[in-house]
């Protein structure tokens, strides 16, 4: 644990989804899907840190399809907001194809630093609304 | 007498793993499990009980019988594998611990103990439904991607590889007209990639596929090649990176393999500059079981060097 003597720092890890910078005080730690960013926190923090708020679930059906669609799931097996692709037996040749497909199925355009913090479904689905919504506005 | 030693052989549960010499400096051990090999329950169960809690949780997670038995042979071939390759005694596999490193690419966390000097492995693992990989190295950072040569993508390759690969790559790619040798070849190039990024350790978008190109060249030293070592006829295999384009994919060296006949498998693994640059990259491969056997496939059918200046 680091001790702040100085009255301020600025620091930007990286897969960061905020930065945080007070004066005097303390950075919080961020954990993205378990991988820990930094850990200056004087406070426990929770596992993810959401920005965005939950996907429609027009959104979040049409993910699960387009998952389902490439990994093969058995029918008799569910798909849900939860569902981690790695769970489903995605490999990343599989995550990059689904990423592709989202990318084509709603017209948009998904960075590698994003592609890489899409674990689940619901992942997916409040990606491609805050990517849609920055679209119409 | 050491002390921490003796607890650690002391584990009546497991049958004894056969230590092993560790890599010299630029060689590969590449191991590897054929998970339609290992049926016995009994030894399932035996692997299920080196995983730590933690591991156990995510195997169970894992959707399907086949899923699960994956993940966990893929537990069982790390923790083995690497508990063998301890120099000082016998290490227990079941307490090596593992941690992820700021990119999340996974590592061993070695403990700090009085006398222990923890061998300085590199290892990286893959796999797919038909095998489970293990690379490992010393001194310098490995990374591996094995693939089905069968494997089909649901998405058009040429689509596939102008969206993530450099404009070169997809150039060699629009070139080929068969579309069998087509798909083998992004299949191939795919399996390059990707070891290359893992071979980094900073994740994907540290180093997006577009910023950076495999390359194959013909070298000219192959003539030269004493006739005892059975050293790749093939080209070298050259990454290049678009973004710095002063070298720092210079330090990296490549090889791709046909394993078992049935995968594609790459790696890459950082040139060791103490060793000296010039020596041809050592490559050994075992099929194995752990805890029953192992085999070692180099220089049979089993593992074919497709590209790569890399002894076997």
């Amino acid at each position: 644990m680091a001790s702040l003597a100085a009255s301020s720092i600025s620091f930007q890890p990286p897969h960061a989804l905020a930065t945080s910078r007070v004066s005097g005080l303390k950075l919080v730690s961020f954990m993205n899907q378990g991988r820990n960013s930094l850990s200056f926190g004087l406070r426990p923090m929770p596992a993810r840190v959401r920005i965005s708020c939950a996907a429609k679930p027009e959104t979040v059906d049409k993910v699960c399809e387009i998952v389902r669609k490439q990994l093969a799931v058995p029918s008799d097996k569910p798909v849900t907001g939860e569902s981690k692709f790695a769970e489903l037996g995605a490999d990343s040749l599989d995550t990059v194809e689904i990423v592709m497909g989202l990318e084509e199925e709603f017209g948009i355009t998904v960075e590698e630093d994003n592609a890489q913090s899409i674990a689940t479904v619901l992942d997916a689905a409040e990606l491609i609304d805050k990517l849609c919504s920055g679209k119409s506005a | 007498m050491n002390i921490r030693c003796f607890q650690r052989n002391f584990s009546a549960a497991f049958p004894p793993l056969v230590p092993l010499q560790l890599p010299s400096p630029m060689e590969t051990h590449l191991w590897y499990i054929l998970p339609d090999e290992v049926k016995n329950s009994a030894l399932l169960n035996q692997y299920s009980e080196l995983l730590s809690p933690c591991e156990r949780e995510s195997v169970s997670r894992m959707r399907g019988d086949q899923l699960k038995k994956r993940a966990l042979l893929a537990r069982a071939l790390v923790r083995t594998t690497i508990a063998r390759y301890q120099t000082n005694c016998q290490m227990n596999p079941r307490s090596l611990r593992f941690r992820k490193n700021l990119y999340g690419k996974p590592e061993v966390e070695w403990r700090n103990e009085d006398n222990f000097n923890p061998p300085p492995l590199h290892f990286n693992i893959s796999h797919t439904s038909a095998m489970i990989a293990c690379g490992v190295t010393v001194n310098v950072p490995i990374g591996i991607d094995i693939e089905e040569k069968q494997r089909r993508t649901k998405n058009n390759i040429i689509a596939f590889a102008q969206r993530y690969f450099s404009p070169y790559e997809v150039k060699v790619l629009t070139a080929i007209s068969d579309p069998e040798v087509q798909r083998q070849e992004f299949i191939k190039l795919w399996t390059l990639k990707e070891a290359y990024v893992k071979a980094l350790g900073k994740g994907f978008s540290a180093v997006p596929f577009k910023t950076f190109t495999i390359r194959f060249r013909d070298t000219t030293m192959r003539n030269f090649h004493p006739p005892e070592s059975s050293v790749s006829e093939e080209s070298d295999i050259v990454v290049e990176s678009s973004e710095d384009p002063t070298d720092p994919a210079n330090n990296w060296r490549c090889a791709l393999l046909e394993v078992a006949g049935s995968h594609y498998g790459a790696i890459c693994m950082e040139k060791d500059r103490i060793a000296g640059e010039n020596a041809p990259p050592k490559l050994t491969v075992w099929k194995t079981v752990p805890f029953v056997e192992d085999v070692c496939v180099s220089g049979t059918d089993a593992v074919l060097v497709l590209g790569g200046i890399i002894e076997q």
